[in-house]
């Protein structure tokens, strides 16, 4: 906070001013990183693979994309929250157990239903290998070079990093990777598609661009991956520069969508660690108490961050006569409070707790 | 289409709670209801009265969601979390002036009240207002519900539908005529 309040007051010397915004500063220094790790990677572009071009404007476009968004999403109050103390709490001691769980082996999600998990496994963890080998041979940080003797080296940021032989197992997981993965994806995808048109429930929330298209996309790229191998393997390499274009464009397209659509849940969905260290940590610190009944039910910092949010919003909820805000009520309380001001007879006072409210019991 | 809103008379609950089992069978639900029915003075009276979300026009809910989980849809209607982009935070559970969004920790996933979207959007009733026995939930619309406040006006002129009874203004109309007027009503 200090060095923007500085900033502001000597504006003539502050690197700040030398962007339009904020947005703009934050795309240039990503560009400038990229082109960096391109110009080690490629031993100062000695080794550009030219034939992946395409996929560089796309990514580029993407990181302007997602920036665009990413800005546009963190200006937001409660974003804003969320992520400067989520920032500070990154290193407790259960950050680690809780990325993996939420962003590694999605156990939330398990709960929510095996298929939807195992659906989300075979998508997510396709994409991710697909892309841990993609990126690297395209910006060049990763190629392979081939000596006499049979073996193959794989050349990591400019350095040998093993020799592999040539019709060994890890060069077999190597060229297949890509394979592996985009059948992941296929199975993945065709198990969401399914659910989706055999489950005819919450059709509203389904449109077109944002659950359909994805899932397309996706399997376009598959496909169109797949298809390489095969003209290669069965067909002698047969049409494959034009099928080459056809899958760079999907890419490219996925690229550029990315940002916008549901698969922005993908870069945003690391706050949902930061979320869960704000709730463990403010928790451990002080509770509320419940102005009504006594219960703890939420830490004072959130519970204040929320009353902060909506003051911004210009929402205040405090209950002058009864000495209260309501976001300082346990949700019960707070329930039978309203029915309290709907009726007139107190029933938040009375000493009795809530009777069922699951119709499952 | 005629625009319907839900409609709420409050004191003609008779606590029979079908209300909540229709909201379980509700497509999208997943077997979960998402609204209440509150004993209104449980050591004295057998009163009952239903709360549900009111679709707040300025959701509390969604304005203080950091991942912008909460949509709001073209009718009004103030969805529940996208599944995708709910970080499980829970800061609309604390927001939420009538305490109604519901937190599933095992699934780190919030829900609550989608006024049935699904039916709604296509003006069919909600399963709450479909199967309450007793009109306390009903469908309506404006003209109709203009005509049952002439209908309950008569006398000392208290009419609560929202503001400025609520704390901000809701799709949702709400109304107990009988207890403001104090009329005992034959149920
Ligand atoms: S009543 Fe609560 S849950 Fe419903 S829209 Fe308003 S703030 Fe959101
Ligand atoms: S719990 Fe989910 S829906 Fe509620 S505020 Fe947090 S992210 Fe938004």
């Amino acid at each position: 906070m200090q060095s923007t309040i500085s900033a502001t007051k000597r504006p003539e010397r502050s690197i700040n001013n030398a962007f339009a915004s904020q947005y703009a500063k934050s795309m240039f220094l990503s560009i400038v990183g990229l082109a960096i790790l391109v110009f080690i990677g490629t031993r100062m572009f000695t080794h550009i693979d030219l034939n992946l071009y395409g996929y560089m404007v796309g990514t580029i476009t993407f990181i302007g994309g997602f920036f665009y968004r990413f800005i546009a999403w963190g200006e937001r109050p409660p974003t804003k929250i969320i992520i400067k103390k989520g920032l500070k709490l990154l290193f407790r001691k259960s950050t680690a157990k809780t990325a993996v769980n939420h962003l590694a082996i999605y156990d939330f999600i398990k709960k929510r239903g095996f298929y939807r998990w195992l659906q989300h496994v075979l998508i997510g963890w396709g994409c991710v290998l697909a892309c841990l080998v993609t990126f690297p041979l395209v910006f060049s940080w990763m190629y392979f070079t081939m000596a006499d003797n049979g073996y193959y080296t794989v050349v990591l940021m400019g350095m040998d990093l093993i020799n592999i032989k040539a019709d060994g197992i890890i060069a077999w997981f190597s060229y297949n990777a890509l394979n592996i993965s985009a059948i992941m994806v296929i199975t993945g995808v065709s198990m969401a598609l399914y659910r989706r048109m055999k489950n005819m429930q919450a059709r509203a929330e389904q449109k077109f661009v944002y659950d359909f298209l994805p899932l397309y996309l996706l399997l376009f790229i598959s496909v169109t991956g797949l298809l390489l191998t095969v003209q290669n393997v069965f067909l002698h390499g047969w049409m494959q520069p034009q099928m080459s274009l056809i899958h760079q464009f999907s890419v490219i397209v996925t690229l550029i969508y990315l940002p916008f659509g549901k698969l922005a849940h993908i870069p945003f969905r690391p706050m949902s660690v930061f979320a869960r260290n704000y709730r463990e940590h403010y928790g451990d610190e002080h509770m509320k108490e419940c102005k009504v009944c006594g219960e703890k039910f939420v830490s004072v910092e959130q519970s204040n961050d929320v009353i902060n949010v909506l003051d911004v919003n210009e929402m205040n909820f405090n209950m002058e006569k009864d000495g209260f805000n309501l976001a300082e009520l346990c949700l019960p309380c707070r329930r039978k409070y309203r029915i309290a001001r709907f009726s007139g007879s107190p029933t938040h006072q009375v000493k009795v707790k809530e009777a069922n409210q699951n119709a499952r019991g | 289409m005629v625009k319907k809103r839900l409609y709420l008379e409050l004191e003609n609950c008779i606590g029979c709670r079908s209300c909540l089992a229709a909201c379980t069978q509700c497509g999208g639900h997943e077997q979960r209801n998402r609204n209440y029915v509150y004993d209104v003075n449980p050591l004295v009276n057998r009163q009952t009265m239903p709360l549900m979300c009111l679709h707040c026009v300025n959701p509390a809910c969604a304005r203080s969601c950091p991942a912008q989980a909460i949509q709001i849809h073209e009718t009004g209607a103030v969805l529940s979390a996208l599944v995708e982009k709910c970080i499980g935070c829970q800061n609309c559970t604390i927001a939420c002036p009538y305490g109604i969004p519901k937190f599933d920790t095992e699934q780190n996933l919030m829900y609550k009240c989608d006024l049935c979207i699904d039916r709604t959007k296509d003006g069919i009733p909600p399963m709450c207002a479909s199967v309450c026995p007793s009109n306390t939930l009903q469908w309506l619309t404006d003209e109709e519900i203009e005509a049952k406040q002439k209908q309950f006006n008569l006398d000392n002129g208290k009419w609560v539908t929202s503001m400025p009874y609520l704390e901000g203004e809701t799709n949702v109309r709400v109304n107990l005529p009988g207890i403001l007027q104090g009329v005992t009503k034959l149920f």
